[in-house]
């Protein structure tokens, strides 16, 4: 198989930050012609995209126009994905230029930025939300096998960039020890001092005592009782 | 709401529930995704993969059946390598004793209406992961729409592509593997809400009589 694909992949799951993604993407996208893309979910009409985006590739000054002047309810592009589940060609967004004049201002607005042509793939989500993948670039050396790569392609990134998005500001993933953290906690729950315990890891004692301080903070707990039973309290330890 | 592992230990006392998946099965897979080729005219879909072998996970709710998954080793007989040889390019990433094959998830599709998230697929996404862990699998490879990889990547699980994408049916279609681990236990538990275990404890089910579970050496 196509080894760029599965190389993208692996690195987009690897990272644990959206902003990482970025690079990556542009350099995946890059390879089928395509120079900026915009990942984001659609809001009900009226709302502000702006909490819905999940990553952007797009210039400033376009994103900070098209968003700030809610143009996604203009957007025949954002309009269509609503009714496929297959990517399209932005071309073939119709609308009609005579009677719908906002959408009009929209494709004529990102005309002026160089966003001519582009490749759009929607996301159907459980429960009838709705997102979007859409790369901008000229289309026309696009074949069946690429346009399915990059619905994987895009579809991989959305879904790694919801998890992100809704993981953050977890408790549970900042309370995190590390595994060091957790074996050392493991003793001392086994009633171990920080010497024996030393004595048993091959650390030396300031080290123990350092994992543990350290848990303590993570944990934000007082003492190192506290901390041992925080950490059973949320798994983070099995004895 | 009721999680049930059904596989060759307790199969006998579960005809019932089995006949209904089968059935189930033929609406949600014939009927409505309009597999042709599963179509039987007993209207009951069955393969040479719902053998004794075969583990289900099967949802009920007051004693209905609202979803299902089937499971076959991948050191036994599996769809996988039957009937999609051809989605697959790329090694696995272990010994196949360690894999699962995970064919069939559905959920009723009345279930699915007006609702923000079916809880039922997020029950089998859970017990999914209960069961592997159980098992001792390291990996569970599937074959489905590209639609699905995306909802498995959003519940935080590291999925790795099989093979390239391919039209089927007209349906974009990808085989892959999951990774098992505590981690993707704990993350489709967080994103789905559920935060208990499902499956029965101590239902593990019986290594097979071939033995072909053993230790691997190589």
């Amino acid at each position: 198989m196509n080894t760029d694909l599965m190389t993208t992949i692996e690195a987009i799951q690897h990272q644990s930050v959206g902003s990482a993604i970025l690079d990556i993407l542009f350099q995946a996208v890059g390879r089928y012609g395509f120079d900026r893309f915009i990942i984001s979910g659609l809001p009900d009409r009226g709302q502000d995209v702006r909490p819905f985006v999940l990553l952007s590739g797009w210039p400033d000054a376009w994103y900070d126009r098209y968003t700030a002047l809610g143009y996604v309810h203009l957007d025949p592009v954002a309009r269509h994905c609503f009714s496929t589940t297959l990517p399209f060609e932005w071309s073939r967004a119709t609308y009609d230029p005579e009677s719908d004049l906002p959408a009009k201002r929209v494709m004529d607005e990102a005309i002026d930025f160089g966003m001519n042509d582009g490749f759009c793939i929607p996301v159907h989500m459980e429960g009838g939300m709705q997102g979007v993948v859409s790369l901008v670039g000229d289309t026309r050396a696009l074949t069946d096998h690429s346009r399915l790569e990059l619905h994987m392609l895009s579809l991989y990134a959305h879904g790694r960039l919801r998890y992100l998005n809704t993981s953050q500001g977890d408790p549970h993933r900042r309370r995190a020890i590390t595994a060091r953290e957790a074996e050392v906690l493991k003793w001392a729950a086994g009633g171990k001092t920080a010497g024996e315990i030393a004595a048993i890891t091959g650390l030396t004692e300031r080290t123990v005592n350092a994992h543990c301080m350290n848990a303590q903070a993570k944990l934000g707990t007082k003492n190192r009782v506290h901390t041992v039973v925080e950490a059973i309290r949320h798994k983070l330890i099995t004895l | 709401m009721q999680v049930h592992l059904v596989g060759a230990h307790n199969r006998r006392q579960y005809a019932d529930l089995l006949e209904q998946n089968h059935r189930l099965r033929h609406r949600v897979f014939v009927e409505l995704q309009g597999w042709e080729a599963l179509r039987r005219p007993d209207k009951r879909e069955i393969d040479q993969f719902d053998g004794p072998d075969a583990t289900y996970i099967l949802v009920t709710d007051e004693g209905e059946l609202v979803g299902g998954s089937r499971f076959n080793r991948l050191d036994g007989p599996n769809l996988l390598q039957t009937v999609f040889p051809g989605l697959v390019t790329e090694e696995f990433p272990a010994p196949p004793e360690l894999g699962a094959d995970w064919t069939r998830f559905y959920v009723r599709p009345d279930r699915r209406e007006g609702r923000r998230r079916a809880p039922e697929s997020a029950a089998l996404f859970c017990s999914m992961m209960e069961y592997a862990l159980s098992e001792g699998f390291s990996f569970i490879t599937f074959v489905s729409t590209v639609y699905m990889v995306e909802l498995g990547v959003a519940m935080g699980w590291r999925i790795v592509l099989l093979g390239s994408p391919a039209k089927i049916d007209g349906k974009p279609t990808v085989a892959a593997w999951i990774e098992v681990s505590e981690a993707a236990l704990a993350s489709v538990r967080r994103t789905t809400g559920i935060d208990r275990q499902l499956l029965p404890h101590g239902t593990r089910t019986p290594l097979p009589s071939s033995g072909l579970s053993l230790p691997v050496t190589s």
